[in-house]
């Protein structure tokens, strides 16, 4: 009833695109009021879909529903387009349009100082939610990939956004320019991964319609190695869009637009799409084992890596940014971890470890989602401090805590849900990431290295904590700073509700897991990859397998501990953290404050292999190309130079030459009859 | 009757007077009318033809040529014509602005 109109879900906020992006002009709100309506259209129509999915029939028999009309066919090739609705495509439509709607309300606070460009930002946002509810709709690769770029190019212009006039000057405005050409660029790198997975799985399967894709009966006819490269190259793109190692520094950088769109790319658009990716092929990539442990690998490093260049930042944002890329190595941990364990389960028919994999899914979308809810509202928060206070840098702010009560609660609890205090959201989806990752590290031969990963994400979880509390001190804890003083209080209703709506799922949406949530983000590999079996396990097991599992002690004690020692630096003043990096002179402390001196290692790969491959084919170009086409032009211009001087201007000259001519056939002619003996 | 051979003569004759006109008359005028004998060379050639293989269709073309020949002699004389006014001269050699 509802769900044969899924195809409105990205067609309504990009309708809006252009209703808004041509028609609203002027300093008004009429922009941002026609966005709102387009992603509260989209919401509902969300909520109507997703109902009526997992009340209907499919659900409990095929998994999905799809529909499609054809697109277009090059040769024996058909692509469709259409809509493909399983159990995850619901979690990711809730979630992403839900928080679009409250950033795109809470920009009508942050954004309304913006003048006439304001038309401008809520046409971007609107295509950015019509990217990314295609992509999650979408019913096969190609459709996935076209409204993957078009998140790219939103994320270019939004990044941009105050590529002209930034408000804190030039500087700025050039770092603006610059980040966002950064992003395209870097996360371009991870598109034509994707393409190129998109070339082979199209040579391997003739289609690239989820339904033909994920057919076990397909997957077995299909060369072994050809789905290795596949999704090798599929994760390639995802490494990219999610900001994975080595491609993560284009995050940190992409703080340069608006907080609102930072929000907006890392909780419910852009780098989600990765990690959607990875979950929505994971009936090929549990075709390897090495493919999982490969993904679990850059989870796990770039878990810690981002970890650490967030412990030494002093921009509010910024420690965000490296929070949310830490956050997504965790999920890919997980999915790596969980694939593992389904591949393994897969090679030697055993349902359990199948079923520990199907965890390890549910896991990953599950810490996707509750990191949706709490990077949204802690990316708002900041957005209001910033708002207020008007700069970026954590040492000049200061016991904000006092003027900006709701801004300061809400960013504990968001703060309190990421460092995984127990009960709230990000509790729930970490502890069961390192349950999976310990899990996995104990079969196979490859094993091992998820003991490796496993301790690199425990070690995660006390840095997170740190860092997050060192944040929440520095800002609202501690002393007065001078941006305090003359900030301008609490920020306007518009932002504030938002906040305290995403502060409640913040904290709450790990509940989810109680009431069966688990059911519908599984995935099931002896049933053709079923996405979600209703099969949730309920409230008091998960409680229980929780409590009872002693690694989950470790990690909250790891939590707490990162959480008091952030207490006792940054708002006790009890211990000097400078004291344990020679007061920002050791080589660690400068390594992380430059981020492992990744942004050098880009432009030093930039300079020395793209630089010079670009001239030696601008030379090539110059030389060889240019060379072969203006030595024809002046070839012919030479021939025509001295052929000129034929030009007499005298018609009698003509007049002779045609008769000469003439001559010459007709003597020809005749001399070619005679030869072949008449006529 | 007369032998077909000396018409075909005739024509041939007139033919190469006409040609030789074109190549070395520096008359415009001189060079238009030889141009006429060319023409009308052929002419006679079809007609000529026509007669001895008793096919009607060379003398229905001839009198196409002979009014395309008519028009042809109107456009070439009103290009001298305007070429006189603004030249004051018809002698050929001295109209090679048209070259390298």
């Amino acid at each position: 009833m509802f769900i044969e109109y899924t195809w409105l879900i990205p067609a309504i906020p990009l309708i809006m695109f252009v209703i808004v992006g041509l028609l609203a002009k002027g300093d008004n709100n009429r922009g941002g009021g026609l966005a709102i309506l387009g992603a509260l259209a989209t919401l509902v129509i969300s909520v109507l879909v997703v109902y009526e999915f997992l009340t209907g029939d499919a659900y409990a028999t095929e998994g999905f529903v799809t529909e499609s009309i054809k697109w277009f066919s090059i040769g024996g090739y058909e692509i469709t387009l259409g809509y493909y609705v399983d159990g995850l495509t619901c979690i990711m439509l809730l979630f992403s349009t839900f928080i679009s709607l409250l950033i795109f309300v809470y920009s009508m606070g942050y954004m309304d100082d913006q003048g006439k460009r304001k038309s401008r930002y809520y046409a971007e946002i609107s295509l950015f939610l019509a990217g990314m509810t295609g992509l999650i709709v979408a019913n096969n690769y190609l459709m996935m990939f076209v409204f993957w770029e078009v998140m790219g190019l939103c994320s270019y212009l939004l990044i941009g956004f105050w590529s002209f006039n930034h408000p804190q000057g030039d500087e700025a405005s050039d770092n603006a320019a610059s980040a966002a050409k950064k992003a395209f660029l870097v996360t371009r790198l991870g598109d034509a991964s994707f393409m190129a997975g998109l070339f082979v799985l199209l040579y391997a399967f003739q289609s690239l319609d989820f339904t033909e894709v994920f057919n076990v009966a397909a997957i077995g006819n299909v060369d072994h190695n050809l789905i290795v490269i596949a999704t090798l190259l599929l994760f390639g793109g995802a490494i990219g869009k999610s900001a994975q190692f080595p491609l993560q520094d284009w995050l940190p950088d992409a703080m340069a637009g608006p907080t609102t769109v930072s929000a907006l790319i890392h909780a419910a658009t852009m780098v989600k799409a990765g990690v959607y990716l990875v979950a929505r092929s994971f009936p090929l990539f549990t075709q390897s084992a090495e493919v999982m442990l490969f993904v679990g690998l850059i989870g796990g490093i770039t878990a810690i890596l981002a970890a650490s260049m967030a412990l030494a930042n002093n921009n509010i944002k910024k420690v965000l940014a490296f929070s949310t890329i830490s956050q997504l190595g965790y999920m890919f941990m997980a999915l790596g971890a969980g694939g593992y364990l389904m591949a393994l389960g897969m090679n030697n028919s055993d349902p359990a470890l199948m079923a520990l994999g199907g965890l390890g899914y549910t896991a990953g979308v599950f810490h996707m989602l509750n990191h949706a809810f709490f990077k949204a509202q802690l990316f708002l928060g900041s957005g209001s401090v910033i708002h207020s206070t008007g700069t970026e840098d954590m040492r000049e702010m200061g016991g904000l805590g006092k003027k900006m009560k709701s801004t300061s609660i809400t960013m504990m609890i968001g703060s309190l849900s990421i460092a995984g205090f127990p009960f709230f959201s990000g509790f729930w989806s970490k502890d069961l990431i390192l349950d999976t990752v310990l899990n996995a590290s104990k079969y196979g031969s490859e094993g091992y290295l998820f003991a490796i990963v496993w301790i690199l994400g425990i070690i995660t979880v006390l840095m997170t904590a740190f860092y997050m509390f060192r944040m929440w001190y520095m800002t609202f804890g501690g002393p007065e700073g001078p941006a305090t003083e003359t900030c301008h209080g609490e920020s306007p209703k518009s932002m504030t509700v938002p906040l305290w709506l995403l502060a409640i799922f913040a904290f709450g949406s790990g509940f989810l897991l109680l009431f069966g949530l688990d059911g519908i983000i599984t995935i099931d590999a002896a049933n053709g990859f079923l996405v979600g079996t209703l099969a949730g396990e309920g409230a008091l097991y998960w409680v229980e397998h929780m409590l009872t599992n002693p690694y989950t002690y470790l990690s909250i004690g790891l939590a707490l501990i990162g959480i008091f020692v952030a207490y006792l630096m940054y708002s006790r003043f009890a211990v000097n953290p400078g004291k344990f990096n020679k007061e920002g002179t050791s080589w660690l402390y400068r390594a992380l404050e430059n981020r492992w001196w990744f942004p050098q290692f880009y432009d030093w790969v930039s300079w020395t292999f793209g630089y010079k491959v670009g001239k030696t084919v601008n030379a090539f170009d110059q030389k060889v190309v240019d060379g072969a086409v203006n030595g024809l032009a002046s070839a012919v211009v030479e021939s025509g130079e001295s052929g000129k001087y034929m030009q007499t201007g005298n018609v009698g000259n003509y007049a002779s030459v045609v008769m000469l001519g003439m001559s010459v056939i007709f003597v020809g002619a005749l001399l070619f009859i005679y030869y072949m003996g008449g006529m | 009757m007369i032998p077909i051979e000396f018409f075909l003569m005739f024509a041939a004759i007139l033919f190469v007077i006409g040609i030789y006109g074109i190549m070395t008359k520096n008359n415009a005028i001189v060079v238009l009318m030889c141009i006429e004998m060319v023409l009308n060379a052929a002419n006679i050639n079809l007609v000529t033809f026509a007669a001895y293989n008793g096919a009607i269709m060379g003398q229905v073309f001839v009198l196409f040529t002979v009014a395309v020949a008519a028009c042809e002699v109107a456009v070439g004389i009103a290009i001298m014509l305007n070429v006189y006014k603004v030249k004051k001269t018809t002698v050929i050699d001295d109209l090679t602005e048209l070259r390298w």
